[in-house]
């Protein structure tokens, strides 16, 4: 088990520089940030003292190689437009998607694997039925549209919560609920889709024609073999989410790392689009290595 | 300031915005775009000039929004030309900086030094750009201002420079140093920023105690926030939210909507096409449909709040047979009418931006143009709107100007003279008419500029001018505040009153 | 039709292959409902544009958010207009196809990749499964909006390179989930016995793997329709994207959303249009998973009573 982590933590630090590569230079290839720090009609003298001043003027191969240098020292550069440590930037935006994230992906995994796992075992039913096309129809609403109806329905037509922003608990509930809704309807397919295999699988049949009544026996089995494809689904929704809910940032204003990964790419910031990538990165990193730890638990033969 | 939660008692323990709203001198206002930076040498950039300008930081002068007095005291107390050139400021006794020193001409000269070093990238200093500018001390409250060349409007750019102590190192800074009446108390990346009332400020103390800003970035957001109290003004909202009368003020906003174009590709080098151009627009057609009724059809890229704007000139009217004629015309005379032109838009520029021009886009093919439209974002937009122009075929450039300032100057450089960044023009009349207007004061100054317009617009046929356009400033019912011309750049909290 | 083949099915077991799927269909209400209106979308995506294109792009700022359900300004505007006083209905049909060659486009490609990807990589455990897992772990860390952002910034904006954007940060999941299929797969006994029996990997994989890991495959595409539809738009609310004058009805929603309050139906009907499709998608691939799974099919065979 050591040697896995070893061996991942490796191959991770080569996949993390990879994304630095193509980061730094597809980001550069976007344009020139003076001309979108300084106003349209600032001279050419002041946008060149712009660029001096942030050593834009240099070859880029020059730039990425003072770059990593600094990183090395652990410096991840300035922002551009914040003139302040683009890693401090990133950090704080980021410790409100680590929250926002951890805790949507909470619910929406408990809530998708308890529903989901029912609606299988009655399959045709009516739950069945109506579970599966209400998450579906979740899933398939613009999460914009959901959000800006939300707020006009539960804040200022019923004034239950606040509309956007933080403070309180309150103001975490609309922007949870809206994230929730799309991911809970993917895994509450997948956990769906995944039962019903298991539940149709020979060694279900056969605990079944043995005579095995206990359901609850039955379905932890069955759950326990049906989970290697819901994990990796709601990995692979944790990592979305831990890039950031844009959208949801955006209209609630909500201060991630989404939000300011997207502001930066418009006002070419690239230290921190380098520092939220590199930063989102290893938390994405660290989650996939928690998911094959995952599978090797769930099914002793994976362990390498 | 009634909150309408029905979680109320809750709420109101909880929230910061709540609790703000608790008390009645303090204020929550929402703004539609994060301040990167509270930088007082880059207050000319309006998201950070709305948060800090007369709040935190002054200027020696200011320039009367309200009323047509024209520029006001602010931190200098009177001024006079003394000699060709040069200007003698008197400054106000008795102003401390919200750090306890004392204001003296030293801080204003090194404000100015300081916008001109090479170690920041301040906004300010374009303004002075080209004008050789030296600040002489003459006593603790005295000060001679000399540039060269003479500057008519030295109490008008003196509007600008914010001023910040002499010990104020040249790098940018995140606790700025004010005389204003507020000081920044808290900053919050990414949630909010605080002023609060300083209790040695030399002037009036004004009503609101303190001020949070919070940031939302759609527009029916920010206007919903007011309708529930958890913010008292939201200065900008778009036309479609701003359907309350009780709440909604609309002002002219400062900015001007244009359509640039570069006479030197065909067949934009012919005036007839660009008179087709005008003719093509319906310009009427947008006013109470997509763009709001209060928005006014422009014939000058400065609002009619500007020195020199001439009311004389009668905007295009819209006569599609005749700009069908006129291209007809041209294209006999073998200008290549058929070309296709890209119309260039930038995408959220102002509300309804991207239906304008797809509407214009539209109106332009409809009397024979062969219009490709492009909406695009705000660094390739840049890359139009800016020489070195593209060259690859004929381009109309979508673009907004804003102009608060009460003077053509600002504008008319960039965007007409031949050496202009945004010019899409060289003619010799016009450079003469900029220069001589710029060196000129008093009536010569506004009858010049009035020339200029003139010209630009009937014979020179310069470009499709649009809109004035107006903002909408929602306020909630027990704020006493009504916006300005200025209000995009500037929100002074000192004019904010309490019912 | 229902009663027909409960009575035939157990009479006679004839492959359902030949006679049954159409009868299958019927079977299931809500299948057949979603293969019509897929069909409808399909037929609107190919011959929209020719059809109705000149009406879409009709400005008339008169019947600018005309109300919707009044036959007054003709039948193209009962679903209202827009912003510009186009008719929505004709430009909802013109939308379909781009907005339908983006998703499928995009579904198909990273379907077709990532599952590739995702059989090596569960197949062969060798150095190349390390590599391929790799490069996933890089691209699914890329932050898929910002990729998008990034690579719509350098090249323009077009369905083409959309759905290259989109099919790129659509490969992970595929790849994952096949890899992670596959390595349960292979440890069970059919296909272990086919090993020992001395079948080639080929076969293996696409006789014995392929056809258990495909309905979850399936499953996923569905919703990753919908997923690829809605990034999309997202793209248009953040001001990237496809930009007018094209269309799609992520494009509609995003541009009719500052009309929620006071004109609902700009963004409501391309909204449930999306919802729809991928309904319609997600309810036919459910009834494919049971159609073509014998140990299920008899749910569908012995009619629609059960259904």
């Amino acid at each position: 088990m050591q040697r896995m982590i070893g061996k991942r933590a490796i191959s991770s630090l080569i996949s993390l520089f990879g994304l630095i590569v193509l980061v730094f230079f597809l980001s550069r290839l976007t344009g020139d940030p003076s001309a979108l720090f300084l106003p349209v009609d600032a001279s050419e003298e002041m946008r060149q003292n712009f660029r001096e001043l942030h050593g834009l003027n240099d070859p880029v191969l020059v730039q990425f190689g003072h770059y990593l240098g600094d990183l090395v020292r652990g410096d991840f550069g300035d922002s551009l437009r914040k003139a302040r440590p683009a890693l401090d930037v990133v950090l704080e935006a980021f410790v409100w998607t680590l929250q926002l994230a951890v805790i949507t992906m909470t619910l929406v995994t408990v809530a998708a694997i308890v529903v989901g796992s029912v609606a299988a075992f009655k399959v045709g039913t009516k739950f069945d039925r109506v579970a599966s096309l209400l998450s579906l129809i979740g899933a398939s609403a613009p999460d914009f549209w959901i959000a800006i109806v939300a707020i006009v329905l539960f804040s200022v037509n019923l004034g239950w919560v606040p509309t956007s922003g933080t403070g309180s608990v309150w103001h975490w509930i609309l922007p949870i609920a809206v994230l929730f809704i799309r991911p809970f309807g993917l895994i509450l397919q997948v956990v769906r889709g995944s039962m019903l295999t298991a539940l149709g699988s020979p060694y279900v049949k056969t605990a079944r024609a043995k005579g095995v009544k206990n359901r609850p026996i039955i379905f932890v089995h069955t759950l326990r073999n049906a989970m290697l494809p819901v994990i990796t689904v709601i990995g692979d929704q944790a990592a979305a989410l831990l890039n950031g809910a844009v959208v949801v940032e955006t209209i609630f204003g909500f201060p991630g790392v989404g939000k300011l990964m997207i502001d930066s790419i418009l006002q070419r910031d690239f230290n921190v689009i380098l520092a939220a990538i590199m930063v989102t990165a290893l938390a994405i990193f660290l989650m996939n290595l928690l998911i094959d730890l995952a599978y090797a638990l769930l099914d002793p033969r994976i362990r390498t | 300031m009634k909150p309408r939660y029905a979680l109320a008692g809750l709420l109101l323990a909880t929230t910061t915005a709540g609790a703000a709203l608790a008390q009645d001198s303090e204020v929550t206002i929402v703004l539609g775009e994060e301040l990167d930076l509270v930088e007082p040498c880059m207050s000319t950039r309006s998201n950070i000039g709305r948060v800090i300008l007369q709040n935190i930081s002054e200027t020696l002068t200011e320039l009367d929004v309200r009323g047509d007095g024209g520029v006001q005291p602010r931190l200098a107390e009177s001024w006079e030309e003394t000699e060709d050139g040069t200007w003698r400021f008197h400054l106000r006794e008795g102003v401390t900086f919200s750090d306890g020193s004392s204001f003296d001409a030293e801080d204003v000269k090194h404000s100015f030094e300081r916008t001109q070093s090479d170690q920041n990238t301040c906004e300010i200093s374009r303004y002075y750009e080209g004008i050789d500018m030296q600040f002489e001390v003459v006593d603790d409250l005295t000060l001679d201002i000399t540039a060269d060349p003479a500057q008519p409007i030295m109490p008008l750019l003196m509007t600008l420079l914010t001023i910040v102590p002499s010990e104020t190192p040249m790098e940018f800074v995140r606790e700025p140093v004010g005389t204003g009446p507020y000081v920044l108390s808290a900053w919050n990346p990414g949630q909010d920023i605080r002023l609060e009332l300083r209790d040695d400020y030399w002037g009036e103390t004004p009503e609101v105690t303190a001020a949070t800003y919070v940031f939302r970035s759609d527009e029916a957001v920010r206007a919903a926030m007011v309708e529930t109290g958890e913010a008292d003004i939201a200065p900008s909202i778009s036309v479609i939210e701003a359907d309350d009368e009780a709440l909604d003020h609309a002002y002219p906003n400062s900015e001007t909507t244009y359509l640039r174009l570069d006479h030197s590709v065909a067949p934009m080098d012919d005036a007839r096409v660009r008179e087709a151009l005008n003719l093509a627009i319906d310009r009427e057609a947008f006013l109470g449909t997509i763009l709001p009724e209060g928005a006014e059809i422009a014939t000058a890229i400065v609002p009619p709040t500007t020195i020199g704007w001439n009311p004389d000139i009668e905007p295009w009217a819209f006569d599609p047979e005749r700009a069908t004629e006129l291209l007809e015309e041209a294209e006999a005379d073998g200008v290549p009418v058929d070309t296709q032109i890209r119309l260039i838009g930038r995408t959220g520029n102002f509300p309804g931006a991207t239906e304008v021009y797809e509407a214009i886009a539209a109106m332009l093919t409809d009397v024979g143009f062969n219009i490709d439209l492009q909406m695009v974002e705000v660094a390739e937009h840049e890359q139009y709107y800016s020489k070195p122009f593209v060259t690859d075929g004929p381009v109309i450039v979508g673009a907004q100007h804003d102009n608060s300032r009460g003077d053509p100057v600002f504008s008319m450089f960039f965007k007409y003279d031949s050496e202009g960044r945004q010019s899409g023009i060289s003619d010799e009349k016009v450079d003469d008419l900029i220069d001589r207007a710029t060196a000129a004061s008093g009536d010569e100054r506004t009858a010049l500029w009035s020339e200029l317009f003139a010209y630009l617009h009937d014979e020179v046929i310069a470009d499709g001018l649009l809109f004035h356009m107006v903002g909408f400033a929602r306020v909630a019912e027990d704020i006493d505040f009504t916006p300005t011309i200025a209000t995009n750049s500037q929100l002074q909290l000192a004019e904010i009153g309490l019912n | 039709m229902s009663a027909t083949t409960a009575e035939t099915t157990p009479a006679k077991p004839t492959p359902p292959a030949k006679r049954g799927y159409l009868g299958m269909l019927w079977a299931d209400k809500f299948a057949t409902f979603a293969a019509i209106f897929l069909i409808i979308v399909v037929f609107c995506a190919l011959f929209g544009p020719l059809l109705l294109g000149d009406a879409a792009s009709g400005q008339n700022l008169r019947a600018r958010n005309a109300a919707p359900f009044t036959l007054e300004r003709g039948f193209l505007y009962i679903l209202g207009g827009d912003a510009l006083g186009r008719p929505l209905l004709p430009r909802i049909v013109v939308a379909a196809q781009n907005t339908i060659m983006v998703a499928a486009g995009a579904v198909a490609a990273s379907f077709l990749i990532g599952a590739t990807l995702g059989l090596i990589a569960g197949y062969s455990r060798k150095i190349l499964s390390e590599v391929i897992m790799r490069l996933a772990d890089v691209i699914m860390s890329f932050p898929s909006l910002l990729l998008a952002v990034i690579v719509l910034y350098i090249l323009e904006p077009s369905v083409g390179n959309l759905i290259i954007v989109l099919a790129i940060t659509r490969i992970p999941i595929y790849l994952r989930t096949t890899r992670a299929e596959v390595l349960e797969v292979r440890e069970r006994m059919f296909v272990q016995a086919a090993q020992v029996m001395g079948a080639s990997t080929f076969r293996i994989v696409f006789r014995h793997i392929l056809p258990v890991i495909l309905p979850t495959l399936v499953t996923i595409a569905t919703l990753d329709f919908a997923f690829v539809m809605l990034a999309e738009s997202a793209l248009s609310f953040l001001g990237i994207g496809i930009q007018p004058p094209e269309i799609t009805w992520g494009l509609m929603v995003s541009q009719g959303r500052q009309y929620l309050t006071s004109a609902w139906w700009l963004a409501f009907w391309p909204g449930l249009v999306i919802i729809l499709t991928t309904m319609s998608l997600n309810l036919l691939s459910s009834w494919m998973r049971v159609a073509l799974d014998p140990t299920q099919r008899w749910r569908l065979e012995i009619g629609g009573k059960n259904a």
